[in-house]
């Protein structure tokens, strides 16, 4: 390739990459001179985890049972239509964790069953299975992971609330929760219905655990929460509610809790790891020093 | 002898580098193990989030400047990957301006083309780029600015400095040696420098370098500091880093500053990488680092930057290569696309070299591989099996920084240091007399 062909290509070069930084700038600017819209959750009052966020500031047990036991009580199905109840339960199978390592799926199975109980005229209606995972310190989700469209096609919403930085050691994080939306069907309160199973499969990845003597961290991860929210035609207008299983009803699965063993540092190495840190650090300082004063040709000459 | 001409080499490179992104494509599709990097689902995050008007920075871990994100918009209405071509393209002008460079320096064809190869058909370089990282563009102009120092034009070479400095932080460590680099001896106004041919006689290079030392008095370095062309370069740069740094925050604030400026020069992680010092920081988490730890910590990678800039400023090109090899290897972060900052500069100090690759430089090239596949294996063990094997990766890291630190010796010790310039005959002829 001769010279001129090298400086026509490079005078190109800069010429495309001039008209593209000029364009941006402009675009930038053009942008950010009219008025934005910040993109705002079309259904504000969709995720429970969002309202929950809006009164507590992070995520603990026993601010949660609080929230779930009081500030949904009002969304509860008790008024629309008057006084039914179709006997709506909600169970985790199963519970368990695949996989090996750092990053892991946790697996759960869902069964709803729907009671036989005596079920007036009901308004045609919309029901999604509400599940949400807490998750403890020391493990996370990646919140876009989860967008993956290909590997949660089936679900109809799943956002997570609370500390998702993906980055920073479980000592100096906030805990995390998971909720997904799944669409259980159309007008399933019409019928009985002796259980239907969902599966959920959840890509979870450790965090840098605290120092333990042992060299591992044990965290353990409970059984998910569970709600169905149906949209039922009002009278005037369109409106949901919550169906919750009863505390006393709630069916255990053989195992509440899974547990993940996550290696952890040991103090113990604290003091010596250091000491030859710094001093592997400054041996190859002085090696690299040495070689350059040594053969870096800066030596007088002697004619 | 390799007769392909460079035209043919750039051409296949492209077709391969296609083909690599065709296939990553479809991994990406079908299989568990993605090909395409996580970062680059970022940057395309990034720059979705622009084109719609928003900040880059609300996609979490987006750590660059906008201006990546603005050159990935098309990402989000040509194809998704467009950023990925984007970056093989500039894979490719590195592999030209190396050519470039070389045949200036009057380096024989062969050479210039086994350095071609060298960049284009190393299996870490092409993975690079088309799995999505945007490294090749750093790259691509800092052998830009090469070619524009070599060429006299300080002007160029200052905007582009200023402009990727501003993209990203680590060719800082080059604005000394830059500095030196603009001896008004070579940097004359309205005359271009003249270069120091490339020779294989290595006792011919001492000879230059020495008759250079010989002339460089201690009142002359004083006067000559600030010249016109080091002040030039100083201003220019400065303030094309400045207005870039300002625009950016005057659209994206604090959380820009932070983000894709202070964070990098304040970055330190706790979880496993090559560096030494990762399990330092991870048992020492928990507490705050006193002033002399992070002092202790930050005078090896000082006290080397400073010795090999001062000793080997005169051979820009060497002095970039062994700085670069040296930051990555003493930073408290070492991640696997730090390497491609030295690989890029690699192919333009094999010609001065008299190490031959049987044997040495095999076994260079197998230490060096050998002791990062070592770190590697437990660095699995670790993340993928969870066995508790820290202590053995942080050894596999003092490993490897051993094997970085011989391999870097042994091509300083190797090496035909010449300066880059040589005097105008005229000046020459006037200190003699």
């Amino acid at each position: 390739m001769s010279t001129l062909q090298c400086n026509r290509l490079c005078f190109h070069l800069k010429l495309a990459i001039l008209w593209m930084f000029f364009s941006g700038a402009v675009f930038c600017i053009h942008v950010f001179a009219s008025t934005t819209e910040v993109e705002t959750n079309s259904d504000a009052g969709k995720f429970i985890m969002k309202s929950y966020f809006e009164n507590y500031e992070s995520l603990h047990d026993s601010s949660f049972e609080d929230f779930m036991a009081h500030q949904l009580s009002s969304s509860l199905c008790q008024g629309i239509p008057d006084n039914w109840n179709v006997g709506v339960r909600l169970s985790v199978r199963e519970l368990s964790l695949i996989g090996e390592g750092s990053h892991r799926h946790l697996s759960s199975s869902i069964r709803l069953q729907i009671g036989a109980a005596s079920i007036p005229k009901l308004p045609a209606h919309l029901c999604e299975v509400i599940v949400i995972q807490r998750l403890p310190l020391g493990v996370f989700a990646d919140p876009f992971e989860l967008q993956n469209p290909h590997k949660h096609k089936a679900f109809r919403d799943i956002a997570v609330f609370g500390d998702t930085n993906l980055e920073l050691p479980s000592f100096q994080s906030n805990r995390s929760a998971v909720e997904f939306h799944i669409d259980a069907g159309s007008n399933i309160l019409f019928m009985q219905n002796n259980g239907t199973e969902f599966n959920l499969l959840l890509p979870l990845h450790a965090r840098y655990q605290p120092l333990d003597e042992s060299g591992y961290s044990v965290v353990e991860i409970g059984e998910p929460d569970m709600l169905m929210r149906c949209s039922v035609e009002g009278k005037q207008h369109k409106q949901s509610c919550l169906f919750m299983s009863p505390p006393n009803e709630k069916t255990k699965s053989t195992s509440a809790t899974v547990a993940w063993k996550i290696p952890a540092g040991m103090k113990a190495h604290a003091g010596f790891v250091s000491v030859i840190t710094f001093v592997t650090a400054l041996l190859s300082t002085l090696s690299i020093v040495y070689a350059s004063m040594f053969w870096s040709g800066t030596k007088v000459s002697k004619t | 002898m390799i007769s392909l001409k460079p035209r043919s080499i750039l051409l296949i490179s492209a077709i391969f580098r296609v083909g690599l992104i065709l296939v990553g494509e479809w991994q990406d599709t079908h299989m568990e193990v993605r090909y395409t990097d996580v970062d680059y689902l970022v940057f395309s995050d990034a720059a979705s989030l622009m084109a719609s008007g928003q900040s880059p920075y609300k996609r979490t871990t987006y750590r660059y400047s906008p201006l990546l994100a603005f050159l990935l918009i098309p990402n989000s209405f040509i194809s998704r990957c467009w950023g990925k071509f984007l970056f093989s393209a500039s894979d490719l002008f590195v592999g030209l301006f190396i050519r470039i460079i070389l045949k200036q320096r009057k380096v024989p064809d062969d050479l210039c083309t086994y350095s071609m190869l060298i960049w284009l058909f190393n299996p870490f370089t092409f993975t690079i780029g088309t799995r999505g990282n945007c490294e090749p563009i750093v790259c691509a102009i800092i052998l830009w600015i090469i070619i524009c120092l070599i060429n006299g034009n300080v002007v160029q070479a200052a905007f582009w400095y200023g402009l990727i400095v501003h993209f990203r932080i680590y060719p800082i460590i080059y604005v000394l040696p830059i500095v030196i680099f603009l001896d008004p001896r070579f940097f004359r106004y309205g005359t271009k420098p003249l270069l120091s041919d490339w020779t294989s006689d290595p006792g011919k290079a001492r000879q230059i370098n020495s008759e250079l030392i010989d002339k460089c008095a201690v009142c002359d370095v004083w006067k000559s500091t600030f010249t016109r062309s080091r002040i030039l370069f100083g201003l220019i740069s400065g303030t094309v880093f400045l207005l870039c740094t300002g625009f950016f925050f005057h659209l994206y604030g604090w959380e820009f500053l932070h983000e894709a400026l202070l964070y990098h020069l304040t970055r330190t992680d706790a979880r496993h990488n090559f560096s030494i010092y990762f399990y330092h920081i991870y048992l020492n988490y928990e507490r705050e680092l006193s002033v002399l730890e992070k002092l202790v910590s930050f005078l090896p990678q000082f006290i080397v930057q400073l010795v090999l800039i001062l000793c080997f400023a005169k051979d820009l090109v060497f002095c970039f290569f062994v700085q670069t090899v040296a930051f990555v290897a003493f930073n408290k972060v070492i991640t696997a696309q730090y390497f491609v900052w030295f690989f890029c500069v690699l192919p333009l100090i094999l010609p001065w070299s008299n190490m031959k690759l049987k044997w040495k430089g095999l076994c260079c090239i197998l230490l060096w591989m050998g002791a990062q596949t070592h770190w590697l294996l437990w660095g699995y063990l670790l993340e993928f099996k969870g066995k508790n094997v820290f202590l053995q990766l942080w050894m596999a890291s003092l490993l490897f920084l051993a094997a970085n630190t011989f391999i870097l010796i042994v091509l300083i010790r190797h090496h035909n240091y010449g300066p880059v310039f040589r005097q105008h005959t005229d000046l020459k002829t006037t200190k003699t007399t």
